[in-house]
């Protein structure tokens, strides 16, 4: 893949890195002269001190027909000029902006960048997801949002220990698919017990899902 | 919905004058700017609102009444903020009429496939030279 890494220090250090081992054809372009002659002393890569928001910068980089830009500066709006740049002057596929501002995710998808990373928006979905103050460990969603996939540890004092699944009174569209009990994987049937400490993966949909959490979750 | 607001973005020279201008001539003017200094260059004649702000965050534009905009004219002092604000404008508002000041030439590329109109500086200060040169070896 021929990859062209625009703006940033550590991050553009890092992704230099780490693509050199897999043998793709990179380009790097930064602002900063001084990083620009660090990252070609320490790699045998074109490297252009230069702004990647002018059109002739990417032209003297040879980005023409590229894979992938990235655009790692620490200013949104120059983000987005180089991708738009990129992508409707030299024919460069795919367009990666880093966002300081997580609202402009939204804003820069709608106005066509391919991917946008934003690491404050990650965080949220991550604590979203993750709901870690409760047992909950994962929630994830299958077939456009119409199955969920939730994982669920068993604490001590919830109802349906030492109960057989066939007794348990469950809520609609349940299905127990699997339980983890450390080192074991059961796939649970009528008779199974669950106990303290099981991991439940549970399939349903996401209009039961906060019921089916709320049931699970119940107190003896 | 009606259209009848026009929004100036970046109070400047350029940008404080054509809202004063457009404001003399009856229009709803409402004035964009990060400082509020800047409003300073608008003439006494100007009867329109401003907005202190940074216009690239969505909330400020809305506040401004983008949704009901006529007309835009983008003057800030950066090529990149003022191409980055013609698109905002043009792909999530819709505003039927945009005006965008660039120094470089270059930038007018992104431009293109929109209706958005660019005003390059640089190019009528060219055209005016040899106009004045051309009558003056008359």
């Amino acid at each position: 893949m021929k990859v062209v890494i625009t703006g940033g220090k550590h991050e553009a250090d890092y992704i230099v890195n780490t693509l050199k081992e897999e043998h793709h054809q990179l380009i790097v372009i930064n602002n900063d002269r001084q990083f620009a002659e660090y990252i070609s002393t320490n790699n045998d890569i074109p490297v252009f001190p230069g702004d990647p928001t002018k059109a002739y910068t990417l032209s003297d980089a040879e980005c023409d027909n590229a894979d992938v830009l990235l655009a790692l500066s620490d200013n949104d709006t120059d983000n987005y000029i180089a991708c738009i740049t990129a992508k409707k002057l030299f024919n460069i596929k795919r367009t990666v902006a880093k966002v300081k501002n997580p609202k402009n995710v939204e804003l820069f998808k709608k106005l066509g960048i391919d991917s946008i990373i934003s690491s404050t928006y990650l965080m949220a979905q991550t604590i979203l997801n993750e709901s870690s103050v409760e047992n909950i460990i994962k929630t994830l969603s299958i077939e456009d949002e119409k199955i969920v996939m939730i994982e669920i540890g068993v604490e001590e004092e919830y109802h349906l220990v030492n109960q057989r699944i066939m007794d348990i009174p469950f809520p609609r569209n349940i299905n127990i698919s699997c339980i983890f009990r450390d080192p074991h994987v059961i796939i649970p049937k009528g008779d199974t017990r669950i106990k303290a400490e099981d991991k439940l993966i549970i399939i349903s949909t996401p209009s039961e899902k906060e019921e089916i959490i709320d049931f699970i979750q119940k107190k003896r | 919905m009606k259209r009848n607001k026009f929004i100036v973005i970046g109070s400047g020279r350029l940008g404080a004058n054509i809202a004063t201008k457009m404001s003399e001539t009856g229009e709803d003017v409402i004035i964009i700017d990060s400082t509020e200094d800047a409003f300073r260059k608008l003439q006494e004649t100007f009867s329109g609102y401003q907005i202190v702000g940074d216009a690239t965050d969505l909330a400020v534009l809305e506040n401004a009444y983008i949704k009901h905009a006529k007309a835009v004219v983008i003057t800030t002092d950066s090529d990149n903020t003022n191409i980055y604000l013609s698109h905002i404008c043009y792909y999530v508002y819709n505003v039927p009429k945009i005006y965008v000041r660039l120094s470089d030439t270059d930038k007018g590329k992104l431009l293109e496939g929109t209706y958005i109109k660019a005003i390059y500086p640089f190019t009528l200060s060219l055209a005016e030279f040899m106009d004045q040169y051309e009558e003056g070896d008359v």
